[in-house]
């Protein structure tokens, strides 16, 4: 036990005082690491704390435009292509990429009129940008904190969600407003600095994840006077610890939602939270919008995974103390957090549920001869609580236009199809033109899967539904990623469209289906708008009600602010859900689109108690994001200088 | 600790026919340290660890840090396990008793134990873990307390053992099947060793069910008095306390006191310099048959036992939520770590502990004898046996006004007894006590060349040897004398007042901390303790001249024990200042060479000679901030200009005034022996 005479009465004490040292070392050493390196190690300091980090090398690199789009949607190599004689996916990405989709063509002629040989609208790539207004000291200090850059790309890309409001403005180069710099901490020690430093000197910061969302709350404030910093999150994606028999794993927030998906999948695991946008959506963005994932049935919506949070706000890290599987200790602040849309602080970990892999996947479908029948189908199979991982209903104009982007088949593929088209519309006579499409995702072991399918065909009998195969489920399933390209497309063809959704009980469901796309039809009359398209399909099922997705466009030829006629025709629908008792949003949040009825929605004391939360965590209001209510917070200033 | 405590010879009821072999086929049905549902074994516990969330954590991150399959890492873990695990094997600890008491009767020790703190531990076992922390001075310590554990029907401890033994043919093996788990000295550069030895300590203590045993100073400490502990262990043990998977921990200190250390003369030699031979079964074989003598008696002590959790909640000092919860917490139990604040408690503990290893000291009538000589020689004047005798009992009488514990009952027939078992190192000469030369020796090319330090001179090692190995029985008690000798050193420089003397004692004592190890904390209360001592018994007084001021007083034979035994210490150091102000920079291993080279040339004590004082002193010296520490490849030192001049005028006021001539010529060193012997 003896290390040699010289060194065998080390100086212990000595020791631990240079490692103190070391650590201090470490915080203050300059960074110089560049931007193309994103995916090494900048700094071990979180090593210290977790030495079973698992860092995660991300597919979205840190120059975010070097791999997807920096004027829509999704990866740059993906995107509907319309020319003379074809209509095709490109990339390899999705299932239907690399392939022609011969019936595309036609449905988007009836449905649009639009006029193909017109050359596309690609937007050019902008080379001016508002000059940043972040001083040289703020800069300097947080350079020291983490990487930084005030270059104008970096800034543009990360001034906006995904909104078409956003998105026109993005192709117009025509922001009010964009951010001053974006930084990239690594860590919740470097967002704690980087808060800190926000409070001293009062600059804003914007937590910016993936960039998914859809309700505007992570548009840039157009009236903000104090430099805008953007906290880019998606530096922070390590897992910090992954505890396969708690089926537990801690993992920094800006994890991209497909990085964790296959980190987990590749150890046998998996988190189950797939919303539509999980390919580029983060967790801290899921958590600060109270995401819903297409499986939610079996894995539960954001709030049910989540297990626990670490929020940085300028008046403190909050955190429980203990990770618990419930609590009774007054009302829960972690709720607080949970839709707060950025504007109390920012999530740098979270404790998250996983699952094992399930060992069996199954897609399947069913037809209904119309919507009635598919939606008493989902709501019979609520009530039993027999849901699979995902159960979806579609409307008939949502059936056909996914039938419009069939890939060419083979032709026993076409005589396959064709004998099935024969043996519903002929044999069990049901209308072309009326039928709804339920898609099932089904996920547990061989006999659990077996089970809910026979489960699944019995009911839809009793409401005169008829098995339509795996491949159909699959193929809708698919669509859920594809479907938000088509508005590139789209715009590229003077058409504006977007979707919106509501969650509503049982008993007003259908009423409120009816009386929305009603509405919006009158809005087009209205407005002499003759091509457009209104479909809806139900996508959640719960105990007391349903979650509804509609999907909105129209052509714009002949419009001068396409973007306002069609906020204008969306509000008027979002009114009639109201009217109808469906809710602001489901899952998209409120943001800066649906703040007209936030009030009304929480009632007044509600309304109160988030400003309160603001003035408790964020007095000075760093986070000015201005979402839900948050405009109407003004920072009380003398209160904040004393 | 002061006072009389009563111990046991354990052995002695063993020395009877047949007694070896009965005693050691006893039923054996231990008490264990834990009263559990489940008790893991120890091929369980290697297969608890192996399985751990933790080791399958740190695999997957080990296997992305490294590019290495987890399988193949997981492997290695499997490999590293069976490197470090601990056995138990019932017939081995039989036979390994057998010999261990055939040796110490062949060595004709006696083996005292405070029996009345063993059967009260006994009784408190069962609540939660214990951790056995004793003093380290000899490899004997690894059985000592293991067959104290068997001796009382307690579970044989879980002992940490270098990697030494590990290597030795049989012994390694046989250590292995009785308890003993290895360890390697540095877990740097290996992560993966590292993480297994950590959640394998972990799960000894927290599953195990048997005392867990290491060596709080982390080797044997060559110069017989305490080292400053090593934290890495006991923060390792104490995890599953953090991690509140047992409701606390007990940590017994342990002092074990030798009247003679098997390695003295090694580690004489390793003062000097010259390296320890490694450790093989064929050394211990050979080494066999010099056991054959009289080696005196082994006092085990047990300190109070420590609740960690006590201890703990009492320096909590109302920041309970901080300690209690932290991020380590919101970890999977099998993750959780010590956080910083944490490993600081788990500091102050070791630190904390050495000082009561320190209170549990038995002075040994060794010792006394020891310090009798050693005055002796730097008198010049040879004493009578008679009056050697009557020395140790004034000095018995000093010890225990200062607070040491000394066992004994017939002081003539235990010197006699002493001059027996260290024949070897002090002899009457007619009637006369003296010191025994060494043998004039060669200093062969070879074992220059391992030489650590300087190349010292024959002559000067011949010499400096047996005054060594009589130094390392004074140092077991200099912790008492060096307080009030520090005290008398500054009165004697000039009166002073008592503010000015407690900061002058301040700095010389933050300059011997790793000399005289000791708590900073508990600095303020030791020296009023001294200082009313040394006022108590008239080794200083209220000048009559000078009032407000303290001068030296009357008591002369105190003031000589006093002044000499903070001799060697103060005399290192000077010479470590003096180097440095004359090299201004220099790396470690030259630092020490020049301090052994200036201590030969200025015919210092010969302890000056000694490494690892010199070490102390320069750690000391930059603790008081006199030298920067720089680490690039190796470790260097810097002169840090006013405070090197600081330490040096007060160095030089205060250090005694005493020149010895240590050399054959001194009058109490034996010159017929040499002749006897040649």
């Amino acid at each position: 036990m003896s290390p040699g005479l010289v060194t065998s009465a080390k100086n212990m004490l000595q020791n631990t005082a240079d490692d103190k040292n070391n650590k201090r070392k470490t915080v203050n050493s300059e960074k110089t690491s560049s931007f193309s390196d994103k995916n090494k190690n900048r700094s071990a300091d979180s090593k210290k704390k977790y030495e079973t980090i698992i860092k995660v090398k991300s597919v979205i690199p840190r120059r975010r435009q070097d791999l997807l789009k920096w004027y829509g949607w999704g990866y740059k190599d993906s995107m509907f292509v319309l020319d003379e004689n074809t209509t095709s996916f490109t990339g390899s990405r999705y299932l239907i990429g690399g392939k022609n989709l011969p019936y595309a063509k036609q449905w988007i002629k009836e449905h649009f009129d639009v006029d193909i040989s017109k050359p596309h609208k690609v937007p050019q790539i902008p080379t001016t940008f508002p000059k940043s207004r972040l001083p040289d000291n703020i800069k300097q200090e947080l350079e020291k904190i983490t990487l930084l850059s005030t270059d104008g790309m970096d800034r543009l890309i990360r001034a906006h969600g995904q909104t078409l409001h956003d998105v026109y403005h993005l192709r117009e180069n025509s922001f009010p407003r964009i951010p001053d710099a974006v930084v990239w901490p690594e860590n919740h020690e470097q967002v704690e600095e980087i808060v800190n430093s926000a409070s001293r000197h009062h600059f804003v910061i914007i937590p910016f994840g993936g960039g998914t969302s859809v309700s505007g709350s992570v548009t840039c404030p157009a009236n903000e006077d104090r430099p805008i910093v953007v906290l880019d999150t998606s530096d922070m994606n390590s897992i910090l610890w992954l505890d396969k028999e708690q089926l537990l794993a801690r993992v920094q927030a800006g994890i991209v939602g497909q990085d964790l998906e296959r980190e987990m999948r590749a150890r046998g695991f998996t988190v189950g939270h797939e919303p539509d946008s999980y390919e580029f959506s983060t967790l801290g963005g899921w958590v600060a919008t109270r995401a819903s994932g297409m499986k939610k049935n079996t894995y539960g919506n954001i709030e049910d995974l989540v297990v626990q949070t670490k929020v940085v706000t300028p008046r403190g890290v909050i955190e429980k103390s203990c990770r618990v599987p419930r609590l009774s200790c007054g009302p829960e602040w972690e709720h607080i957090i949970l839709g707060s849309e950025g504007c109390l602080g920012v999530v740098t970990e979270v404790t998250l549920k996983i699952r094992p892999l399930p060992p069996v996947v199954r897609y399947g479908s069913l037809v209904f001869p119309d919507w009635d029948s598919g939606f008493h189908f989902e709501r019979e199979v609520a009530r039993q609580r027999l849901q699979p991982s995902s159960i979806r209903l579609m409307d008939n104009e949502q059936f056909r236009f996914g039938h419009a982007l069939k890939m060419e088949q083979s032709w026993g593929g076409v005589l396959l199809d064709g004998l099935k088209r024969f043996y519903i519309t002929k044999i069990k006579g049901f209308d072309p033109l009326k039928l709804c499409v339920v898609t099932l995702l089904m996920e547990g072991s061989a006999e659990q899967v077996a089970d809910s399918e026979k489960k699944m065909n019995a009911i839809a009998a009793q409401y005169g539904g008829v098995p339509g195969g795996a491949k159909n489920g699959e193929i809708g399933y698919t669509l859920t990623f594809v479907i938000a390209y088509v508005r590139d497309l789209a715009l590229e063809c003077d058409i504006v469209a977007e979707s919106f959704e509501t969650s509503v009980s049982w008993e007003r469901a259908l009423a409120l289906c009816r009386n929305t796309k009603a509405r919006v039809r009158s809005e087009c009359a209205a407005r002499r708008i003759a091509h457009y398209l209104i479909s809806c399909r139900l996508t959640q099922t719960y105990d007391a009600g349903c979650c509804i997705y509609f999907y909105f466009g129209f052509k714009t030829v002949g419009f001068s602010d396409p973007v306002r006629v069609y906020e204008e025709i969306e509000e008027a629908a979002r009114d009639e859900i109201i009217a109808c008792g469906g809710s602001i949003s489901h899952h998209h949040g409120v943001g800066k689109l649906r703040k007209k009825w936030y009030t009304s929605t929480v009632s007044e004391p509600g309304r109160l108690l988030l400003l309160a939360a603001k003035q408790a965590l964020d007095p000075d209001n760093v986070f000015a994001l201005g979402n839900m209510a948050f405009d109407q917070y003004t920072p009380d200033v003398v209160k904040s200088k004393l | 600790m002061s006072g009389f405590v009563n111990f046991t010879d354990i052995l002695k009821p063993r020395n009877t026919k047949f007694g070896i072999v009965k005693f050691m086929t006893k039923k054996w049905d231990p008490m264990k340290t834990l009263t559990l549902d489940k008790y893991y074994g120890p091929q369980d516990l290697k297969k608890v660890v192996a399985d751990s969330v933790y080791i399958d954590s740190f695999l997957e991150a080990e296997s992305l840090r490294t590019g290495v399959s987890k399988e193949q890492l997981k492997k290695k873990v499997l490999e590293y396990l069976d490197e470090i695990a601990l056995d138990e094997q019932t017939h081995v600890m039989r036979w390994m008793g057998i010999v261990f008491l055939k040796i110490c009767f062949m060595m004709k020790i006696g083996v005292f134990v405070n029996e009345a703190a063993v059967l009260k531990l006994k009784s408190t076992l069962g609540k939660n873990p214990v951790l056995f922390l004793p003093t380290h001075r000899s490899y004997a310590d690894f059985c000592l307390t293991t067959y104290l554990c068997y001796h009382y029907d307690i579970t044989l401890p879980a002992v940490a053992a270098g990697m030494d033994f590990y290597s030795m043919a049989v012994v390694g093996q046989s250590m292995r099947e009785t308890g003993a788990f290895y360890i390697r000295r540095t877990l740097v550069g290996s992560p993966l060793y590292a993480a297994t030895l950590r959640h394998y300590v972990r799960t000894v203590v927290a599953k195990y069910g048997a005392p867990v045993e290491f060596f709080l100073e982390g080797t044997r400490s060559r110069s017989n008095k305490s080292l400053p502990p090593k934290y890495g262990m006991l923060s390792m043990t104490l995890v599953p306390y953090f991690a509140r998977e047992v409701s606390d921990v007990t940590v017994v200190p342990v002092n074990i006191s030798y009247d003679r250390v098997m390695e003295q003369t090694l580690f004489a030699y390793e003062h000097l310099g010259v390296p320890k031979p490694k450790e093989t079964t064929g050394g211990l074989l050979k080494s066999l048959h010099r056991l054959n003598d009289h080696f005196g008696n082994i006092y085990i002590n047990l300190g109070d036992p420590i609740s960690i959790k006590e201890y703990l909640d009492r320096s909590a000092d109302q920041l309970v939520d901080k300690s209690i919860h932290s991020a380590e917490s919101l970890k999977p139990l099998d993750l959780q770590q010590l956080t910083v604040d944490q490993m600081d408690k788990v500091q102050d503990i070791a630190d904390y502990v050495v000082t009561l290893q320190q209170e549990s000291t038995v002075v040994t009538i060794t010792n006394l004898l020891a310090i009798v000589l050693m005055q002796s020689l730097i008198v010049d004047e040879a004493l009578s046996l008679e009056q050697v005798v009557d020395k140790i009992d004034w000095l018995i009488d000093v010890l225990r006004k200062l607070g040491a514990s000394v066992f004994e009952n017939d002081l003539k027939a235990s010197v006699e007894r002493i001059l027996v078992v260290h024949k070897q190192m002090v002899t009457l000469d007619g009637d006369k006590l003296m010191l025994v030369p060494a043998l004039p020796m060669v200093v062969s090319p070879d074992v220059q060349k391992k030489m650590k330090g300087h190349i010292l001179k024959a002559e000067t090692m011949v010499n400096a040897i047996p005054i060594i190995q009589l130094q390392l029985y004074v140092n077991p008690v200099l912790h008492y004398l060096i307080p009030p000798a520090l005290i008398y050193a500054v009165v004697c420089s000039g009166d002073t007042t008592r503010e000015q003397l407690f900061a002058s004692y301040c700095k010389l004592r933050k300059m011997l901390r790793h000399e005289f190890f000791h708590l900073e904390k508990t600095e303020e209360m030791k020296f009023t303790q001294a200082l009313q001592y040394c006022m108590d018994n008239n080794v200083i007084r209220d000048s009559i001249q000078n009032p407000g001021t303290l001068t030296s007083g009357p008591d002369r034979e105190l003031q000589l024990l006093l002044r000499w035994s903070v001799l060697p210490a103060l005399t290192t150091l000077a010479t470590c200042v003096d180097v440095m102000m004359q090299c201004r920079i220099s790396d470690h291993a030259q630092l020490l060479k020049l301090v052994q080279e200036r201590a030969e040339s200025g015919r210092c004590h010969p302890y000056c000679l000694s490494l690892e004082a010199a070490a102390n002193c320069v750690q000391g010296l930059t603790l008081y901030g006199a030298l920067l520490r720089h680490k690039e490849n190796e470790i260097s030192y810097e002169v840090v200009p006013d405070k090197i001049q600081e330490c040096h005028s007060l160095i030089t006021s205060v250090l005694p005034k005493i020149n010895v001539d240590f050399s054959s010529s001194n009058t109490v060193i034996s010159t017929n022996s040499i002749k006897s012997k040649l």
